[in-house]
């Protein structure tokens, strides 16, 4: 039970850094902890008490294994954050090159 | 010789020489490591996503030290932009080969090999080599438009 509530405060530590930063690659920073704290949220669900990892390899035990559901699920999952980072980056570069600046309580002109 | 040496790492673009020379000394443990990875996807944890962000690593390692310019001259755009146009195309001709037994990836293969030896499991180290291309050439090219694109702002 603790780990799920140390994954919560982890998330929490994300939406922090997401509404308190000004600097928009620290909220980008933030976005990634939320992210990583899900996955581990999930990857802890998937546990079971003294099981073993689900590859079947030599002499492997295969009587107890943890869940390679969410395992696969998550692995997905860090495709995709990937992804959805590497284009928030690309936008974060363009703000800067448009305003000069990644503090967001100066990017205040809309037009273009 | 050596001053010359001296004087010509100084005016190189990129990092210091002792990163340099560190970099030169981890680059090719780093590849082999991804490329060890990607080959033995099918036998151990890994396989062709995990290993391939490795060896694209290896190559932004690379740039980061030696300056965008020598790394551009190992690695083109075109060459990178080929690379992973042909990953995404070997992996769709591993399944499409699959008609040849019936289905759409089918495991073509006559012999499958013994049980946890590095020749075995069919078309999946196939796979594995095609998404390993394909990650590590997209991953590059995401960081090489993420720092040679430039746009020019309306100022």
């Amino acid at each position: 039970m603790s780990s799920y509530i140390l994954c919560f405060v982890l998330f929490l530590v994300g939406i922090y850094g997401i509404l308190r930063k000004r600097n928009l690659i620290k909220i980008i920073i933030g976005t990634v902890i939320c992210e990583y704290a899900v996955n581990l949220f999930l990857i802890i669900f998937g546990y079971r008490q003294g099981g073993h990892a689900p590859i079947y390899s030599h002499g492997a035990d295969i009587s107890n294994m943890v869940d390679p559901l969410v395992q696969a699920l998550v692995l997905t999952a860090i495709v995709i954050g990937l992804a959805t980072t590497a284009l928030v980056v690309a936008v974060a570069i363009r703000i800067y090159e448009k305003y000069g600046t990644f503090d967001i309580t100066r990017i205040r002109k809309l037009k273009g | 010789m050596n001053l010359r040496m001296k004087k010509s790492y100084s005016q190189e673009p990129g990092m210091s020489l002792i990163v340099k020379v560190i970099t030169r000394l981890t680059v090719g443990l780093i590849l082999l490591y991804g490329i060890y990875i990607v080959t033995h996807g099918h036998l151990s944890p890994g396989g062709g996503f995990a290993g391939g962000v490795i060896i694209a690593l290896s190559f932004i390692h690379l740039m980061l030290a030696f300056g965008k310019e020598e790394a551009l001259g190992r690695l083109s755009k075109r060459f990178v932009s080929l690379f992973e146009g042909l990953g995404g195309l070997l992996f769709l001709i591993v399944a499409i080969l699959g008609y040849k037994a019936g289905y759409f990836f089918y495991d073509w293969f006559v012999s499958k090999g013994k049980l946890f030896s590095l020749f075995s499991a069919g078309t999946i180290p196939l796979s594995y080599l095609a998404i390993g291309l394909k990650v590590t050439f997209g991953l590059f090219a995401i960081f090489l438009a993420l720092i040679t694109i430039k746009l020019k702002a309306k100022k």
